[in-house]
């Protein structure tokens, strides 16, 4: 525990607050949101990948009796004149202009008091469109001729993407290059040189309470009711796009069912924004399943990277070169690109590299954040290749990483100084717990066993801000106003006893006040692990200024400081009654350096680094190729655990998310078309997929920069599952894949080509 | 999903008239797991759905007659069968099966006689009933009929049971000195639809007597494999026969390749899991 930490409520494994409404069904959630006089929208999708739009006929659909009306962007214009969204480009319309650009597309909305009716009519919608060539492949779209945007349309709020305006006749929406040492030289004089490409696929993030959002139009005002993991972001985008100020738009959210990224930025909150406004009544639009799939999905990724190794087996230069699939909007592609682009060589001490990160549009659904911003897909590549290069030098998987480790104080590939980054720690608690020096079971018979580990780091998205109000009311209790979006990672816990801590209250007293943006102060978004210790920081200064406006209360009342005179009678004796508030505000920003255009140098990448590892035992069936993974350790530098056990289940949660992107998860495409968007045909771990034997280890470790030495877990568990499994793969059947998911086919047909 | 009328009639004669053969907007419902899911995708949207929740006693039972048949009406539903003791002790086969059937909570809900209409060649339950030589009984305006499991199912989503006709139970004669086992293989989740399932069965009097051996989810329909029944009956079981039966059984199997796996994959998993099928089944206690 923190030496900062004296009251007690740090590093207590408190149960969830919101636990008990949870299990007893009274959570709230806006999927279960009804208002007086409101209508559903349902959406009529794009049939085809890429197509001009001739002709939307939606006169059968507005016949059918029930339906209140029926928009196309046509409609959507006449209350927003430009109606193009997106945080990092406004690229996207709210209902398709002349163009549609991926399969499943909004192309018009029907809308009716009952949501059946409102399906019936979508399915009378009638589109034609004079379909045009598409783009599906990540590294084709680097060169094709068909181009997904005309021109490039960079939102403006990152100044880095300014330059970008404009362009024209390219699928690139983003490209980010870092260049550190003489990497040509390196590779000149390297004794070995290792090259490999990897792949992943197209996943979703499935979350449970599909994307739901609803408008209701006021005077002059419109609030938002939705399921967002960005509600700040939400109001300004909605008053941008109508031209409103802020203070007319208001956003709430309530528990989310799963976010995983796929809740952030904007997604349907635009849309029924504008629908309210044309229909003067309430309109509310929950997606099903199937439309989550349309809506946004994980980057695939194609990552080709290569190595100069010495004859000390010391990585002396890596080259990467990553391009991510980002389908047809940018979303936050751009800055997946940009962020991961940071790390893209592993944590290593490399002294010479080249790194060129490309964001590319093609014609499939948008990709965005998924649990890691890009670091699984990365971590995926380098730490299968750090095995390759190890298994072909023979030298143990672990001492070449331990030859090669990047350790606190030493530059990373930015040029940023690492600090309470515990990689080292994290690859030795790994190797303890594998028992890695102890001999190990290889199986017998068909199926052979094996063991592998993985290490991989991230940067946190920087620079991003985040604002608290902790509010003390008349009797002493207290509410804290945050717009952190608690989507079942715990973080109303973990506020309420960072505010506890300093106000040294017991945690479970403190009432913590969801996100609405008329009641609560501004935060970036909740996301990249980023709440703990950004909002934290922002909690904990609120209840310091709240102490210290209690003390210039005594002071002014001539009550002792350190008395116990408790904070309801200070208010009596204030005001004459039971009467008043203190309001403590806290904001915080981390210091940040943007990298150099040319080079991506800078000082100052992040303010914390994450780290996890994960350690496998798989046994392997080499007459099918089925993979059972018999022991799956997850080890992480988290700092100081704010509350252990729910950290536990968030390395575990999210190890088993990234074990279903391991193992088994795919959209399948064949002609443009997505085949499997139902949760029949694309398979999510269920209980029996799930090891016999998971573990999950926070190292003892304090983030000097974070509040009570705590910083981000939410992602951290994610990045060493695939590479950990391929490799422990390999270890017992001697065949490398480099292409997920890890199927028992595609593994019998490595096998059977490997002759084994 | 658009308003329909749901009638629930309170005998199998009130069903029978209720149904439309004519119209495919007027179908059965049972445990409706299928159903609903093809309801909500828009594919089928029906008029009328008769439920056949109330259509008598003979439908909801399970039974073991006294020359040791075991009856099951089509509206059993499967967690029932499951956990049924009669069923448990004397087609432990059918238990075993049904534990690795979908979920818990499908199984809470569908039917037997569900399951088997709808026909999805991905079912698990058929191969076994094949391999066990069920029947069933299908009643209809013309009086009832007998049907064999095997050929029940025509193709995708197609059988016997005419438009105007109702399963009303399923009849599995004693397994007697039978033994039996069923083997699943699914590839992209536990509790995915099979890649494929293999069913055997015999008489077992030191030799394989009548064997079967039945593939599942990975053909057109459920299909006997009758060139490995044929290389193993009259034969004892040893590691060199498994290994050939399981090439006899990927040669003749008629696999059809789908998302779960390619036709060479899965004639590599049916050689497989004939072989695991039965050795599972020669390893376990004969019945009594």
């Amino acid at each position: 525990m923190s030496a900062t930490a004296k009251a007690g409520q740090i590093g207590r494994s408190l149960p969830r607050l919101e636990g008990r409404a949870k299990v007893t069904g009274r959570a709230e959630y806006i999927h279960n949101l009804r208002l007086p006089g409101m209508v559903h929208g349902k959406i009529f999708r794009s049939a085809v990948a890429h197509g001009r739009i001739r002709r939307v006929d939606t006169a059968a659909a507005k016949a059918l009796s029930g339906v209140f009306a029926v928009v196309t962007s046509d409609d959507i214009r006449k209350v927003i004149s430009n109606p193009y969204y997106g945080p990092a480009f406004h690229d996207q319309p709210i209902l398709a202009i002349d163009k549609v650009r991926h399969v499943g597309e909004p192309v018009a909305v029907v809308l009716a008091e009952d949501p059946h009716v409102a399906e019936e009519a979508m399915r009378l919608i009638i589109a034609e469109y004079d379909e045009l060539p598409a783009v599906t492949d990540e590294v084709e779209a680097m060169t094709s001729t068909v181009i997904v945007h005309d021109a490039l349309k960079p939102a403006g709020i990152f100044p880095d993407l300014k330059h970008l305006e404009g362009r024209k006749g390219t699928n690139v929406a983003l490209d980010f290059h870092l260049r550190r040492g003489d990497v040509k030289q390196a590779f000149a004089e390297a004794t070995h040189v290792f090259e490999h490409t990897f792949r992943t696929q197209p996943v979703m993030h499935t979350p449970l309470e599909p994307m739901v959002s609803a408008a209701e139009p006021g005077d002059g005002t419109l609030t938002i009711h939705t399921a967002s993991q960005s509600p700040s972001f939400v109001r300004m985008e909605v008053a941008r796009l109508l031209g409103w100020p802020e203070n007319r738009v208001r956003v709430k959210t309530a528990f989310l069912g799963g976010g995983f990224g796929a809740k952030l930025y904007i997604k349907l909150e635009a849309l029924v924004a504008a629908l309210a406004l044309l229909a003067r009544r309430p309109v509310k639009i929950s997606l099903a399943m199937d439309e989550q799939f349309f809506t946004i999905t994980k980057h695939p990724s194609t990552f080709r990277i290569k190595s100069a190794v010495d004859k000390d087996g010391r990585v002396t230069a890596r080259e990467c070169e990553v391009w991510w699939n980002g389908g047809a909007y940018a979303d936050v592609g751009p800055r997946v690109t940009q962020k991961s682009g940071f790390t893209a060589a592993g944590p290593y001490d490399i002294d010479n590299v080249a790194i060129d990160s490309y964001a590319l549009y093609t014609n499939r659904p948008p990709a965005g954040a998924l649990r890691g911003f890009g670091i699984p897909q990365l971590v995926w590549a380098y730490e299968s290749h750090t095995d390759m290069i190890a298994r072909a030098l023979g030298i143990d998987p672990v001492e070449f990483r331990r030859r090669n480790i990047l350790r606190d104080g030493r530059p990373q590939a930015t040029g940023t100084v690492m600090k309470d980054a515990a990689i080292d720690k994290v690859l030795d608690r790994l190797v303890q717990r594998l028992g890695w020096s102890r001999p190990f079971d290889r199986g017998q018979g068909s199926v052979k066993r094996g063991r592998g580990l993985a290490v991989g780091f991230k940067a946190s998205i920087a620079p991003t801000t985040s604002v608290a109000i902790l509010n003390l009311y008349a009797d002493g209790s207290c509410g804290l106003y945050c717009s952190t979006v608690d989507m079942g990672q715990g973080s109303d816990t973990a506020m309420a006893q960072i505010a506890a801590e300093v106000l040294d209250i017991p945690a479970e007293t403190v009432r913590v006040v969801h996100p609405d943006t008329d009641v609560t102060p501004y935060d970036m978004a909740t996301l990249g692990s980023r709440s703990t210790y950004h909002m934290g920081h922002a909690v904990k200064r609120a209840a310091e200024d709240a102490r210290v406006k209690i003390d210039a209360l005594k002071a002014d009342l001539g009550v002792p400081p350190g008395s116990n005179v408790p904070l309801a009678e200070l208010f009596r004796r204030k005001y004459g009654m039971q009467a008043g508030n203190i309001v403590g505000v806290g904001s915080f920003v981390p210091s940040y350096a943007s990298p150099d255009h040319d080079t991506g140098l800078t000082p100052n990448a992040t303010p914390f680094w994450m780290v996890g590892g994960t350690g496998a035992e798989v046994e392997v069936d080499t007459e099918t190729g089925h993979v059972r993974v018999a022991r799956l350790i997850n080890v992480a530098d988290l700092g100081t655990p704010i509350n252990p056990r729910i950290v536990e289940t968030q390395l575990s949660g999210g190890a088993i998310m990234q074990l279903g992107f391991t193992m088994q998860e795919r959209m399948e495409f064949a002609d443009g078309q997505l085949l499997n968007p139902n949760l029949a045909d694309y398979k999510i771990p269920g209980m029996r997929d799930l090891p016999a034997r998971i573990e999950s280890e926070a190292v003892d470790a304090v983030e000097r920069g974070g509040p009570f030495g705590a910083k981000g877990v939410g992602e951290t568990a994610t990045f060493g599952v695939s590479p950990a499994i391929a490799n422990a793969i390999d270890a017992a059947v001697g065949v490398r894949l480099t292409e997920l998911p890890l199927t028992p086919e595609a593994v019998y047909r490595a096998l059977r080509k490997a002759g084994r | 999903m658009t308003p329909f009328d749901l009638v629930e009639p309170p005998s199998l004669g009130e069903a029978l008239k209720l149904l439309e053969p004519d119209d495919s907007a007027v179908r059965p419902l049972a445990g409706g797991t299928a159903l609903m899911l093809l309801m909500k995708s828009g594919f089928f949207r029906p008029k009328r759905l008769v439920s056949l929740r109330a259509a008598g006693e003979r439908l909801a039972r399970i039974r073991i007659e006294p020359n040791g048949e075991l009856r099951i009406g089509a509206m059993v539903r499967l967690a029932a069968l499951e956990w049924a003791p009669e069923v448990r002790r004397d087609f432990p086969v059918i238990g075993h099966t049904l534990r690795t059937l979908a979920n818990v909570r499908v199984r809470n809900v569908a039917t037997l006689g569900g399951h088997l209409a709808h026909a999805d060649p991905h079912s698990d339950l058929p191969p076994v009933l094949i391999a066990l030589g069920a029947c069933l009984v299908l009643a209809g305006p013309r009086g009832e009929r007998a049907v064999p499991v095997e050929g029940f199912a025509t193709g995708h989503y197609e059988t016997v049971c005419k438009g105007d006709e109702l399963i009303v139970e399923a009849t599995i004669p004693p397994l007697g000195r039978r033994r039996a086992a069923y083997a699943k293989c699914t590839t992209r989740s536990a509790d995915d639809w099979p890649a494929l399932g293999i069913a055997v069965a015999w008489d077992d009097d030191g030799a394989i007597r009548s064997p079967r051996i039945v593939l599942g989810a990975a053909t057109e329909r459920p299909t006997r494999l009758k060139a490995a029944e044929a290389l193993i009956a009259g034969r004892t079981l040893d590691g060199a026969l498994l290994t050939r039966a399981g090439e006899a059984a990927a040669e003749e199997a008629d696999v059809v390749a789908d998302a779960r796996g390619s036709v060479s994959y899965k004639k590599q998993l049916v050689k497989v899991y004939v072989a695991r099928a039965l050795r599972a089944a020669g390893a376990g206690p004969a019945a009594p």
